[in-house]
């Protein structure tokens, strides 16, 4: 399982400022309800401040749960080139992450892929159009 | 500093400065004369505001230092399962890791120029104690509602806008849009456009408070000169124990380096938070166009989904 941050210590180096998410996802998410489940995408939103895919996620009894996985910004991707298209709707995602302290069937995608291995987006490498060239 | 280093540096650009002087009638220039300052930039950097403690009054990284900077900078880590900081998603999934984005690189050891050690200057006790009452009180009181959220997360406004305007962890991109009696710079993350006349001498109206004060501009040669007062009093900028005072005030000045590259100086004087003015300038670099809108209002789920989190902590006995 692959789980990446930016270091904090890279963070203090890098970001030269406050480098703080737009939220504290630990308030949001309970670090002591770590889920793990596959789920075919139903919606994709790639808004700001985070991006949201819905999931339908077919249960051992066969019933179906509806889950809202929270991502990044999407800025970035859109510089990228991806879109909302990047995800086919009905595609298979395995999601690793945290539950809502509230219940509900949301969590932060800590680490998602589609369900032959490849990561959603860009995951741990840059994208081939980075434009990070340290020439720049 | 060992100018062989093969990026484009802040110190190599002061080194040259002498040299792009003479050459300033080659600047992009608008119709009415003065340097044109529009286009799309980034201001991401891995300098630091503030400069580490042990360098002392030492302006510039060696060429190993500023080498070791960049790749620990470039570096991403992994968190462990079970704790509070994996509760996140990946940046590098989205294309926000510092290294998936284009970033200017420099010798320099921090952002601020001035006091000489490139930190800022001690803030005051009148400060401090402030801070400290709003930190007690968001303990208390931080999750009561939606209007006790931060401004960031109430998508309102993120400290790095300014001014001064400052890098932030992504999303670092900035527009600037001219005519010949305003500027506008946008800021891509949370989206705010400050519009700027351009003026002969100071306003005299006085306006209402501002999310990032009053702002008029004022061409001295080829640098606009940008002063800005008349704050909220509520926005705590970059660094500060307590929001900046209303009456503060904030010098910017813009000049343009060469066809893809502005310099972008500033002094922020606020005796109420700070025993000192102080100042610091770093480069934007030209970047491809458009900028995304951020539109955050739109899809800030994490503002109910917080005190949701917050209702359910306190239903079991607990303190959010």
């Amino acid at each position: 399982m692959i789980l990446r941050l930016i270091s904090c210590a890279a963070l203090g180096l890098a970001l030269s400022t406050t480098a703080h998410a737009h939220h504290a996802f630990s308030a949001e998410f309970d670090v002591e309800s770590p889920v793990e489940f596959t789920g075919k995408v139903t919606k994709v939103e790639l808004i700001n401040p985070h991006s949201w895919i819905h999931l339908a996620v077919t249960k051992e009894d066969g019933t179906t749960e509806n889950w809202m996985i929270e991502g990044g910004s999407p800025n970035s991707l859109f510089r990228q080139g991806v879109t909302k298209n990047s995800i086919p709707i009905g595609s298979e995602l395995k999601v690793f992450g945290y539950q809502a302290r509230d219940g509900a069937t949301r969590a932060v995608g800590r680490t998602i892929h589609f369900i032959d291995g490849t990561p959603l987006f860009f995951g741990g490498s840059a994208p081939p159009n980075s434009s990070g060239a340290p020439e720049r | 500093m060992n100018a062989s280093f093969p990026y484009r540096t802040l110190s190599t650009i002061a080194l040259l400065s002498s040299a792009l002087a003479a050459a300033a009638d080659e600047l992009p220039r608008t119709s009415w004369g003065t340097p044109s300052l529009q286009g799309y930039y980034t201001n991401a950097t891995i300098v630091p505001l503030e400069r580490p403690v042990d360098l002392g009054e030492r302006e510039f990284l060696t060429e190993e230092e500023a080498q070791a900077r960049l790749e620990r900078a470039m570096t991403v880590t992994e968190t462990q399962p079970g704790t509070e900081a994996d509760v996140h998603y990946q940046f590098d999934d989205y294309g926000m890791a510092r290294a998936q984005n284009q970033t200017v690189f420099s010798h320099r050891s921090s952002i601020i120029t001035s006091p000489k050690n490139g930190r800022l200057p001690p803030a005051t006790p009148e400060a401090l104690a402030r801070g400290q009452e709003i930190r007690a009180w968001r303990a208390e009181h931080g999750f009561d509602s939606a209007k006790e959220r931060s401004l960031s997360e109430r998508c309102i406004i993120w400290a790095h806008e300014g001014p001064p305007l400052l890098p932030t962890g992504y999303n670092n991109h900035v527009q600037i849009m001219e005519s010949k009696n305003h500027i506008v710079i946008m800021s891509e993350m949370i989206h705010d456009a400050r519009v700027i006349p351009i003026r002969d001498s100071a306003p005299t109206a006085v306006l209402p408070p501002q999310w990032q004060g009053s702002s008029w501009g004022r061409w001295e040669g080829d640098t606009l000169v940008i002063e800005t007062t008349g704050f909220s009093g509520r926005v705590t900028p970059t660094g500060a124990a307590a929001p900046m005072a209303v009456d503060a005030k904030v010098v910017e000045r813009i000049s343009r380096i060469d066809a893809e590259t502005l310099k972008y100086e500033f002094t922020v004087n606020d005796p109420t938070l700070w025993e000192a003015p102080w100042s610091g300038d770093y480069v934007m670099q030209a970047v491809e166009g458009p900028v995304f809108e951020y539109a955050c209002h739109e899809g800030n789920y994490g503002l109910p989904n917080n005190l949701s989190g917050a209702r359910a902590i306190e239903a079991k006995g607990g303190k959010p």
